[in-house]
C-alpha cells in the first residue's frame, strides 16, 4: 500500500485555506460565488420556514384535539403525592432540625408555613363556596360564574391550633411543632369509596424503649374532607385549594433525630411504590433540640 | 526486427545460448535494481543484502566445501552435528512477517477512531461524578453508569473489530499452510526423507525433477539439470545447471540452486550452504516484509469522515458548553450537556458496521475467488485507476499451446481454448498423418501416471512446456499417445541439446508389413529445413525447391509474428536394405543420415490468453481503467496477446506499426498519431522519470516487454505519480516490492510464491484477470454503498443532538437520554445500516470512471448537509411532535414546558403543576420523562425506517430501483420495529434503561413524517435526474 497522503506544510495549509475563504480567481468566498450564497441561503430559509410551518401546524393539530379540561391520560397519577410544610431539605429528603431555645433556627420554618397559609385566608378563598356536604361534591354542568364549576373553601382557620392565628409560633417554641400535609391534585381523582381520607403520622423504626408519637390532627382525625373531591382541572376549577390536614406532634424525643412518615389513608391511596417516596406518604426527619 | 524474433523464438528448445546471453545482461541489471530500490530506504538491508551476496562458496572445490560445513558428501552430516546446528541456526524455514503484537492490535481498535471521543465522554462522566461526590456524598451514581457505559461500548466495539479483523487474517493463516515440503536427504551415511524444515547447513540433499529446492544449495554433481528461477529473477525460462563455477556473482553462477525455486527436469546432488532467512529468498521476502503499509484509500476515507464528525462533535459541544456557561447552567450541568452532545454526534455503531460490511464484501469476493488480506483493499480494488497487469498465467493460460500448423502450404489454426475440445482443421491429409507421427513419437513427455480420470489439458506432465504441449495436442486428437508410442518401439534418440538445436528419435513402425525404420526429426524451423530436401505435400514427397522454401518462409514469418513460438517437424523413413531390423544405431557416432530428410509441417505454440480475458479487459475499459501489461516477455509476443485479449484494441497502432503501414522511418512518425506503446525493459531503463510519465499519460494502450521486475516498481511509481491509483499483479519474488508499492497489490493464488502472497493485499485464487474485474465491481459497489451506510447514519445524529440543544436552550424536561441513543446507535441501527451493503448497484458502475481519491469523497459536503440539515432536521421535528405529543395528552402542553427543566429536575419539588393544574411529585415526572424518552426514541426509529428506505438509492427513484429487490433492508426493518418493541414494552420495567411502555397510537405519530422524507427525497431524486448538472444537483448529490 502506497502513502496516498501528501504531507503538506503548515504554510500551505494555511494558503489553500484562505484560498477557501477568498478565492480572487473566481469570487468565490467559503467554495461559493456572493449569488450563489443567496441563492442558497433562499433555499434554506424556505426550507425551514415551511418545516417550521410543518410543526407549528402539528403542534396546533395536537392541541386542538386536547381537552381543556381533563388530561387524555394519567398514567403517572395513579395515586396522589403527598408534600409537607415546612419544607427545608437536607442531602437526602425532608430535614427538619432546629432549637427550641433558639429562636433564629425556627423563625424561617414559621415563615414558611405562614407563606404557605397565606392562600388559604379568608381573602384569598372568598371565590370559593362553603361546603358541608362531607360528601363527592360532584358536578356534571358548570354552574359557577364563567362558565366554570364551584370549588369549597378552606380556610386556615379549619386548622385550628396550627393555623397560625392561634399560635403564631406554629408550636414550634415549645417543640410541639405543627406540620401541613399536603396531598396532590389529580383531575377527577376520588381517594376512596366513602369514607374521608386521613393523614396518620408516626414514628419510622421507632426505638424500643421509644413511647408511640402522640399526634394532634387539625381538622379532628386528619381528615380531608370528601367534598373537596373530585378536582375537575384549573380550567373548570380556577379557585381550588388543596385541603389539608395540620398535624402537631407532642412528644418528639428532644435532641435525636427521628424519622417520622405522614400517610394518607384511603382506599385508592397507594404508598408503597419502592421508587417514588413521596406517593401517598410523605417521610422526613425531625430533630429537635434544647 | 522480426528476423531477430524468429531466431529468438524458434531456438526456444535448444536456446540455451541466447537465453544465457541475454540472461547475463538482464540479472546483472536485475540485481541492481533490485538493490537501487531498496537502497534510499533500507540501507543497513542493502548492506547485509551485499554481505550476504558476497557468499563465495561457489569458488571453493568440494573438497574446500566439505571442510568449510565439516561434512563429507558421500556420508553426510552425523545426527549429533545436525541437532547441533539445528539448535543454533534454527528451522530452515522463512520467519513470517513478523506481526503487530495482538495487544497492540486490540489497543489500536480501542482508541482508534471515535472511541476517543467516547473515552473523553467517559472520563467527563466520572468527573462530573466526582465533583458531585465532592459536594454531596450521597450523590446519584448515574454519571458513574453512563460512564461505564460508555466505556463498555467502546471496549465491545474495540473487540468486535478485532475479532472481524483477526477473522480475516486467519483465512489468510489457513491459507498460508502448505503442505510440509520433504527433502532426500544423506545423513549418516543413509539417505532419508525428512522435512525440509529440519534441513541444515552441511546437509547434502538429492533433487531431482519436479522438487523444490529445499535451501539455498552448492551443486555438486548435476545430471541435465534446470531450474525455474523465476520466483527469485522473474524470468520464465529454464535456467540449466552445472556443478562448475560459471560466474563470480553467486547468482549467476550455474552451480547454485536457490532455495524455493523449481528444479523442473534433471537430478542433481548438493550441499546446503543457507538455510531459512539467510538464503537469498529469505532475504529478499524479509526486505520486502519491511516496507511499511501505508494507509488504504478507504482508510483515508473513513478518517476523513471520523475527522469531520469528530470536528461537528467537538464544535458543538464546546459551543454549547459556553453557551451552556453562560446561561448561567453550573458547569458541572455544562459537563453533563458536553456528554450528551458527544454522545448524540458520535455514530458509535457506524465503525463495526462498516468492518462488517467490508468483511460481507470480502467474503463475496472470496466466492468469486478474489481472497482479499487486508479489509481495506476491498475498496481499493473499486478506485483503482491503473491495473498493472502480468502477462503470464494472469493474462494467459500459463501453458504453451499448440495454435497453428503449417503443412500442405496451408496454415491450420488449432483450438485454443481452455479444453481444446474442438480441433477442427483437416485432418484428411496425408500430410497430417505422418506429421502427427511425428509429434507423438519425437516428444520425451510423458503423462505422470495415474491420471486417466483427469481430463488430458489438467493432467500433470513430466518435461518442458513445449513437449508438454504437444503431447496433449496428440493426446486430444490422436488418443492414447503411450500406446502410440508402445507400438512405435524407440531404437535411438537424441535428446535436444543447445548445439544441434533439434531433437531426433528413430522407431520400428507399427506397420507390420513395413520394416523400415522411421526417423523424426523437430527443432528451430531454419535448422529443420536445412536438412531436408524434400517436403511433403498431401501426403506426398515433392522435392523443395525454391517456391516451397518461399512459403516456408511466409508461413514461419508469420507465425513468428504472431508472436509464436515455432518448430520444424521433419522425417526419413530409413531405407531397409542399409538398416536391417538388427541394425544397432549409435547416437554418439550418428551412424544414420541426419540430412536429406522429409519436411512436414511447421506447428507453432503460444502460451494463449484466458477466454475470460479479452471481456474483463473491455469491461476495465469501459470502467475507465487503464490496463497496463507488464511482462518478463518478448515485445512481439507481449505485443500479440495485448492485441489478442484487447489490451491493444484492434483499430490502434504503435508507433512502429504505423511507420510500417506508411513505410517511414520510426523517427518520422508523429507520436501522437499512436494510441498504443510497447516499451522494452532497455527503452525504459534510458527513461527519465518525466518521459516515463508523458509515456504513461500520452498513450493509452501500454505494453512494457522484456522488464525486470524491479523495473515494475518503476512503472507503478510512475503510474502513482499520475494520481492513479495502481494495482499490481505479480507472482515472484522480486515482485513484492511493487506489490507492495502498488495501492492493491495482488498475488496469484496458484502460480504465486509466498513472499509475493505476503506482500500483496489481495490473492486471486484461479490466477484469474477476470476475477480482478468482478473485484473492481464489488470494490465500487462497496464504496457506494458505504455513502449511504454513512449518509443512513449520520441523519439521526441531527435528531438526538437537537433535543440536547433544545433542553439546553428552552428548558424542556430532557427529550432523549444519553444512554437511549446508545440503544438508537448501537441498537435499532445496526442492522439496518449492515442491510445497505446488500444493495444491488443503481446503475452500471462499471461504466463509470474510478473515482478520483481527492475529489470522490466518501463523505463529501454534500452528504453531511443533506444528512444533517435536511432529513436529520426533518427527523428532529418529527420525533419533537411525538414528544409533545406525548407530554400534552399526559398532562404538559408544550407552552407549560417552555423553562420547565429547573424545577422538573429538582427532586424536592413534589408538587409540580401541570397544564390542568394537578401535582406530580419528582418521581411521577421522570417516569414521564422516560416515556419521553421512548417515544422520541420510537419517533427516530420509525423515521429512520424512511430514512432506510430513501438510502437505498442517491439518484434513481426507489421505485426504479425496487423496494423489494433487496430483502436485507426488510430484515432490517423488522429488526428495528423488533428491537423498539422489546426494549418498550419487554425491557420497559427495567428503570435503569429509562424505556416505559408507550401507548401503540404513539408509534405511529411520526408516521407522516416518515412519509415526509421519502417524499422529499423522491422529489430530490427526480430534479437530480431531470436536470443533471444544474445547482440543485451539485448541492443535492452526495
Amino acid at each position: 500500500m502506497a502513502a496516498l497522503q501528501e504531507k503538506k506544510s503548515c504554510s500551505q495549509r494555511m494558503e489553500e485555506f484562505q484560498r477557501y475563504c477568498w478565492n480572487p480567481d473566481t469570487g468565490q468566498m467559503l467554495g461559493r460565488t456572493l449569488s450563489r450564497w443567496v441563492w442558497i441561503s433562499l433555499y434554506y430559509v424556505g426550507f425551514y420556514v415551511v418545516m417550521t410551518g410543518i410543526f407549528a401546524l402539528c403542534i396546533y393539530t395536537l392541541m386542538c384535539t386536547l381537552d381543556p379540561y381533563t388530561p387524555d391520560y394519567q398514567d403517572q397519577l395513579k395515586s396522589p403525592g403527598v408534600t409537607l410544610r415546612p419544607d427545608v431539605y437536607g442531602e437526602k429528603g425532608l430535614d427538619i432540625s432546629y432549637n427550641v431555645s433558639d429562636n433564629r433556627t425556627w423563625v424561617d420554618l414559621v415563615h414558611t408555613l405562614h407563606n404557605f397559609l397565606a392562600g388559604y385566608s379568608p381573602a384569598s378563598q372568598e371565590d370559593s363556596i362553603n361546603c358541608t356536604s362531607e360528601k363527592y361534591f360532584f358536578q356534571e354542568s358548570f354552574q359557577a360564574p364563567n362558565h366554570t364549576k364551584f370549588s369549597c373553601k378552606f380556610t386556615a382557620d379549619m386548622l385550628q391550633n396550627c393555623s397560625g392565628l392561634t399560635d403564631p409560633n406554629f408550636g414550634f417554641a415549645e417543640g410541639k411543632p405543627c406540620f401541613i400535609i399536603k396531598m396532590n391534585r389529580i383531575v377527577n381523582f376520588l381517594p376512596s369509596n366513602g369514607t374521608a381520607p386521613r393523614a396518620d403520622c408516626a414514628l419510622l423504626d421507632p426505638h424500643e424503649d421509644a413511647r408511640p408519637l402522640q399526634v394532634e390532627y387539625y381538622p379532628p382525625n386528619g381528615t380531608f374532607s370528601l367534598h373537596y373531591f373530585p378536582y375537575y382541572g384549573k380550567k373548570a376549577q380556577p379557585h381550588y385549594s388543596n385541603p389539608l390536614v395540620a398535624a402537631k406532634l407532642l412528644n418528639v424525643p428532644r435532641n435525636t433525630e427521628v424519622l417520622v412518615v405522614c400517610k394518607i389513608l384511603a382506599d385508592h391511596v397507594t404508598f408503597n411504590n419502592p421508587h417514588d417516596p413521596y406517593e401517598g406518604k410523605v417521610e422526613f426527619k425531625l430533630n429537635i433540640r434544647q | 526486427m522480426t528476423k531477430k524474433t524468429l531466431e529468438i523464438y524458434s531456438v526456444e528448445l535448444s536456446g540455451t545460448k541466447d537465453i544465457q546471453q541475454t540472461d547475463e545482461r538482464n540479472g546483472k541489471e536485475k540485481y541492481r535494481g533490485l538493490k537501487n530500490c531498496f537502497e534510499p530506504r533500507k540501507n543497513h538491508h542493502k548492506e547485509e543484502l551485499r554481505k550476504e551476496l558476497d557468499l563465495d562458496d561457489h569458488k571453493l572445490s568440494i573438497k574446500e566445501l566439505e571442510k568449510k560445513y565439516g561434512t563429507n558428501i558421500i556420508t553426510g552430516l552425523s545426527s549429533t552435528q545436525v541437532a547441533e546446528l539445528l539448535a543454533r541456526n534454527g528451522p530452515n524455514a522463512l520467519t513470517p512477517p513478523k506481526e503487530t503484537p495482538e495487544i497492540i492490535k486490540f489497543l489500536k481498535q480501542m482508541v482508534g477512531g471515535f472511541s476517543i471521543l467516547l473515552w473523553i465522554g467517559a472520563i467527563l462522566c466520572w468527573i462530573a461524578y466526582g465533583i458531585q461526590y465532592s459536594m454531596n456524598t450521597s450523590s446519584s451514581l448515574d454519571n458513574v453508569y453512563l460512564g461505564c457505559v460508555l466505556a463498555l461500548v467502546v471496549i465491545l466495539t474495540g473487540i468486535f473489530a478485532y475479532y472481524q479483523e483477526a477473522k480475516s487474517t486467519n483465512i489468510m493463516a489457513t491459507f498460508n499452510k502448505m503442505i510440509p515440503q520433504q527433502a532426500l536427504v544423506i545423513r549418516d551415511s543413509e539417505k532419508k526423507t525428512i522435512p525440509a524444515e529440519q534441513l541444515v547447513v552441511g546437509d547434502i540433499v538429492e533433487i531431482r525433477g519436479g522438487d523444490r529446492i529445499p535451501a539455498d544449495v552448492r551443486l555438486l554433481s548435476v545430471q541435465g539439470c534446470k531450474v525455474d528461477n523465476s520466483s527469485l529473477t522473474g524470468e520464465s525460462e529454464p535456467q540449466p545447471r552445472s556443478s562448475e563455477f560459471t560466474h563470480d556473482s553467486p547468482l549467476e553462477t550455474k552451480n547454485i540452486g536457490f532455495y524455493s525455486t523449481t528444479c523442473l527436469e534433471g537430478t542433481a546432488t548438493g550441499m546446503v550452504i543457507n538455510t531459512g532467512d539467510r538464503t537469498i529468498i529469505g532475504q529478499i521476502a524479509s526486505l520486502a516484509s519491511g516496507v511499511g503499509n501505508e494507509k488504504t484509500p478507504i482508510a483515508i476515507e473513513i478518517q476523513h469522515f471520523v475527522h469531520i464528525v469528530a470536528g461537528v462533535a467537538v464544535s458543538i459541544g464546546i459551543l454549547f458548553f459556553i453557551i451552556a456557561v453562560s446561561l448561567k447552567y453550573q458547569v458541572l450541568d455544562s459537563i453533563i450537556f458536553l456528554i450528551g452532545i458527544i454522545v448524540a454526534n458520535v455514530p458509535e455503531g457506524l465503525l463495526a458496521t462498516v468492518t462488517v460490511t467490508l468483511s460481507l464484501t470480502a467474503k463475496r469476493m472470496a466466492k468469486k475467488n478474489c481472497l482479499v488480506k487486508n479489509l481495506e483493499a476491498v475498496e481499493t480494488l473499486g478506485s483503482t485507476s491503473i491495473i498493472c497487469s502480468d502477462k503470464t498465467g494472469t493474462l494467459t493460460q500459463n501453458r504453451m499451446t499448440v495454435a497453428h500448423l503449417w503443412f500442405d502450404n496451408q496454415i491450420f489454426i488449432a483450438d485454443t481454448s481452455e479444453d481444446h475440445s474442438n480441433q477442427v482443421f483437416d485432418q484428411s491429409s496425408g500430410t497430417w498423418a505422418s506429421l502427427s507421427k511425428i509429434i507423438t513419437l519425437c516428444n520425451r513427455a510423458e503423462f505422470s501416471p495415474g491420471q486417466e480420470s483427469v481430463p488430458i489439458m489438467k493432467r500433470v506432465v513430466v518435461g518442458d512446456a513445449s513437449e508438454t504441449a504437444l503431447l496433449k495436442f496428440s493426446e486430444v486428437i490422436l488418443g492414447d499417445v503411450m500406446e502410440i508410442r508402445k507400438r512405435n518401439h524407440k531404437v535411438a534418440e537424441i535428446p535436444f541439446n543447445s548445439t544441434n538445436k533439434f531433437q531426433l528419435s528413430i522407431h520400428k513402425t507399427d506397420d507390420p508389413n513395413d520394416q523400415r525404420f522411421l526417423l523424426v526429426m523437430k527443432g528451430a524451423p531454419e535448422r529443420i529445413l536445412e536438412k531436408c530436401s524434400t517436403i511433403m505435400v498431401n501426403g506426398q514427397e515433392q522435392p523443395l525447391d525454391k517456391n516451397t522454401a518461399k512459403a516456408f518462409h511466409t508461413a514461419y514469418m508469420e507465425l513468428g509474428g504472431l508472436g509464436e513460438r515455432v518448430l520444424g517437424f521433419c522425417h526419413l523413413y530409413l531405407p531397409a536394405d542399409e538398416f536391417p531390423e538388427t541394425y544397432t544405431f549409435d547416437v554418439d557416432a550418428m551412424n544414420f543420415p541426419t540430412s536429406n530428410l522429409c519436411f512436414v509441417g511447421l506447428l507453432s505454440m503460444i502460451d494463449p490468453p484466458r477466454s475470460t480475458v479479452p471481456d474483463a479487459v473491455t469491461k476495465c475499459r469501459s470502467a475507465g481503467i487503464k490496463v497496463i501489461m507488464v511482462t518478463g516477455d518478448h515485445p512481439i509476443t507481449a505485443k500479440a496477446i495485448a492485441k489478442s485479449v484487447g489490451i491493444i484494441s484492434a483499430n490502434s497502432e504503435t508507433v512502429e506499426d504505423i511507420a510500417k503501414r506508411l513505410h517511414i522511418a520510426v523517427e518520422q512518425v508523429n507520436k501522437r498519431d499512436a494510441k498504443a506503446a510497447v516499451v522494452t525493459g532497455m527503452e525504459l531503463k534510458d527513461m527519465s522519470p518525466e518521459q516515463l510519465d508523458e509515456l504513461l499519460t500520452n498513450y493509452s494502450e501500454i505494453v512494457f516487454a522484456r522488464t525486470s521486475p524491479q523495473q515494475k516498481l518503476i512503472i507503478v511509481e510512475g503510474c502513482q505519480r499520475q494520481n492513479a491509483v495502481v494495482a499490481v499483479t505479480g507472482d515472484g519474488v522480486n515482485d513484492s516490492p511493487a506489490l507492495k508499492k502498488a495501492d492493491i497489490g495482488i498475488a496469484m493464488g496458484i502460480a504465486g510464491s509466498d513472499a509475493a502472497k505476503n506482500a500483496a493485499d489481495m490473492i486471486l485464487l484461479d490466477d484469474n484477470f477476470a476475477s480482478i474485474v468482478t473485484g473492481v465491481e464489488e470494490g465500487r459497489l462497496i464504496f457506494d454503498n458505504l455513502k449511504k451506510t454513512i449518509a443512513y447514519t449520520l441523519t439521526k445524529n441531527i435528531a438526538e443532538l437537537c433535543p440536547f440543544l433544545i433542553y439546553i436552550i428552552v428548558g424542556l424536561p430532557l427529550p432523549i437520554g444519553t444512554i437511549t441513543i446508545l440503544f438508537i446507535d448501537l441498537g435499532t441501527d445496526i442492522i439496518p445500516s449492515i442491510a445497505l451493503a446488500y444493495e444491488k448497484a443503481e446503475s452500471d458502475i462499471m461504466n463509470r470512471k474510478p473515482r478520483h481519491k481527492k475529489k470522490d469523497r466518501l463523505v463529501n459536503q454534500q452528504l453531511a448537509i443533506y444528512s444533517y440539515l435536511h432529513i436529520g432536521l426533518m427527523q428532529a421535528v418529527g420525533a419533537f411532535v411525538v414528544y409533545f405529543t406525548v407530554y400534552a395528552q399526559e398532562g404538559f402542553k408544550p407552552s407549560i414546558l417552555i423553562n420547565i427543566r429547573v424545577e422538573w429536575e429538582d427532586s424536592n419539588v413534589n408538587d409540580l403543576e401541570d397544564s390542568y393544574g394537578q401535582q406530580w411529585t419528582w418521581y411521577q415526572r421522570k417516569y414521564l420523562e422516560w416515556m419521553g424518552y421512548t417515544a422520541f426514541f420510537v419517533g427516530i426509529m420509525v423515521q429512520q425506517i424512511a430514512d432506510l428506505i430513501i438510502r437505498k438509492t442517491r439518484r434513481n427513484s426507489i421505485f426504479q430501483q425496487g423496494l423489494f429487490r433487496n430483502k436485507v433492508i426488510w430484515v432490517g426493518i423488522a429488526s428495528q420495529i423488533i428491537i423498539a418493541l422489546i426494549l418498550s414494552y419487554g425491557l420497559g420495567s427495567v428503570t435503569a434503561l429509562s424505556f416505559t411502555m408507550l401507548r401503540p397510537q404513539y408509534w405511529f405519530v411520526a408516521v407522516p413524517f416518515a412519509i415526509l422524507i421519502w417524499v422529499y427525497d423522491e422529489v430530490r431524486k427526480l430534479f437530480i435526474r431531470l436536470y443533471p448538472g444544474s445547482w440543485w444537483d451539485k448541492n443535492m448529490y452526495y
